[in-house]
């Protein structure tokens, strides 16, 4: 583009270098459409490039000394930029393969009882995390958790000590809640 | 927030910095205070008394100015990659002194092979160069990537690897100068053990030692 502006830009960063606000500010505004431009050749998404742009302002932030005010400052932004962007699509890409849109799960017959689909998988999935615990957590699990009873009636079905029951039983809450990806225990 | 406002804050938290060397520079500066160290080091160590007999065999003059070069190249490689806005090509640069080095290492292995027969195999232990050369390497590295710690938010991974390189190539010539390994082979198996142990090193922790990006 416009070699006269891209010397005005290297000025301001120099000077900005130097602790110089105005400058500063002059510059990171100047530029903004350039990065701008920058992460919606990678990021197609609006807002997500957007996200990107200000990731790309921090870094400069960051990285100011290290800009070298003998080299010219477009591709040294724009590097940064391209990086920030590269590593937005990442991120959105490793959390997309996470998520799932919801409207898949949405109702597919009016019948309450017909849409227990989702329901039933996830008792099979709950069943076969229960059925590999090791026996005293399973044991201690089906006594105090589903059959309720107290630890001391759990304690003399079992044979094991109410210290025993509890620290199993715990251990077994925290192994289901990982397995079936609920919040870390 | 919106960008504008992002930049007004930026501005009002500005602070004037030191600008850095030049990647050339700081590649000198680095390679100046490692060789110094690595020489006292081994002067410490002490010299290995056949050291000019074995500097006058070509092969072992060429391997051992080849892993100078390679910890040359590879400072400045990493010093250079770590400025977004120079060339990956920079990448390439420790690639030839590496190559010659590896060779050169080879080249004597079967030169040994010919003249001793099957004895020029055998590989022994010399754990004593793997923990100079991962030990001092490390301190090596430590100081280089602290140097270069701006890569992180922008080329970390080479600029780690090719630290680990610079530093484990450069103490490994100072093993050479130390310690008494005869044959080829084993030079080649235990400095190449150790150089691949402190690149990975460099590779597996250095991270924690660079600027982190936002986000990240």
């Amino acid at each position: 583009m416009d070699g006269a502006q891209d010397r005005q830009w290297e000025e301001w960063m120099r000077a900005a270098q130097q602790g110089d606000a105005r400058a500063y500010d002059a510059l990171l505004r100047a530029a903004l459409p350039f990065l701008r431009g920058v992460a919606r050749r990678r990021i197609r998404d609006a807002a997500e490039a957007e996200d990107a742009v200000q990731d790309a302002l921090l870094t400069i932030h960051q990285l100011r000394h290290a800009y070298d005010p003998a080299r010219p400052i477009r591709p040294w932004l724009a590097a940064i930029t391209e990086r920030r962007a590269i590593d937005r699509l990442r991120r959105s890409g490793r959390r997309g393969m996470r998520e799932t849109p919801l409207d898949d799960f949405g109702e597919t017959l009016p019948d309450p009882l017909a849409n227990r689909g989702e329901a039933n998988l996830a008792a099979a999935e709950l069943r076969a995390a229960v059925a590999d615990l090791p026996q005293a957590q399973r044991t201690a699990l089906a006594l105090a958790k589903l059959e309720d009873l107290s630890l001391a009636e759990a304690s003399a079905r079992s044979g094991m000590s109410v210290g025993a029951l509890k620290v199993a039983t715990h251990r077994a809450v925290k192994t289901l809640r990982r397995k079936l990806g609920g919040e870390e225990g | 927030m919106e960008s504008e406002a992002l930049i007004a804050e930026l501005a009002r938290r500005l602070k004037p910095v030191r600008v850095l060397p030049s990647p050339a520079r700081q590649a000198a500066a680095w390679f100046g205070l490692a060789a110094a160290t690595v020489t006292a080091v081994t002067l410490l160590d002490g010299v290995r008394p056949d050291l000019a007999a074995r500097l006058a065999v070509p092969s072992e003059l060429a391997q051992w100015l080849a892993s100078i070069a390679t910890a040359l190249a590879g400072a400045l490689a990493a010093a250079m990659l770590a400025r977004p806005d120079r060339p990956v090509a920079w990448a390439l640069l420790p690639l030839a002194p590496l190559v010659a080095w590896l060779a050169a290492l080879g080249f004597g292995a079967a030169a040994d092979v010919a003249r001793l027969g099957p004895a020029a195999m055998e590989v022994g232990e010399n754990w004593g160069c793997v923990v100079f050369t991962a030990g001092l390497g490390l301190v090596l590295t430590l100081g280089l990537l602290v140097m270069l710690r701006h890569a992180g938010p922008v080329r970390p991974v080479p600029v780690l690897i090719f630290g680990g390189l610079a530093s484990a190539a450069l103490t490994s010539a100072g093993c050479s100068v130390a310690h008494r390994i005869d044959a080829a082979l084993p030079v080649l198996v235990w400095h190449g053990a150790a150089v691949l142990l402190a690149v990975g090193l460099a590779w597996a922790f250095g991270g924690r030692l660079l600027v982190r990006p936002p986000g990240g």
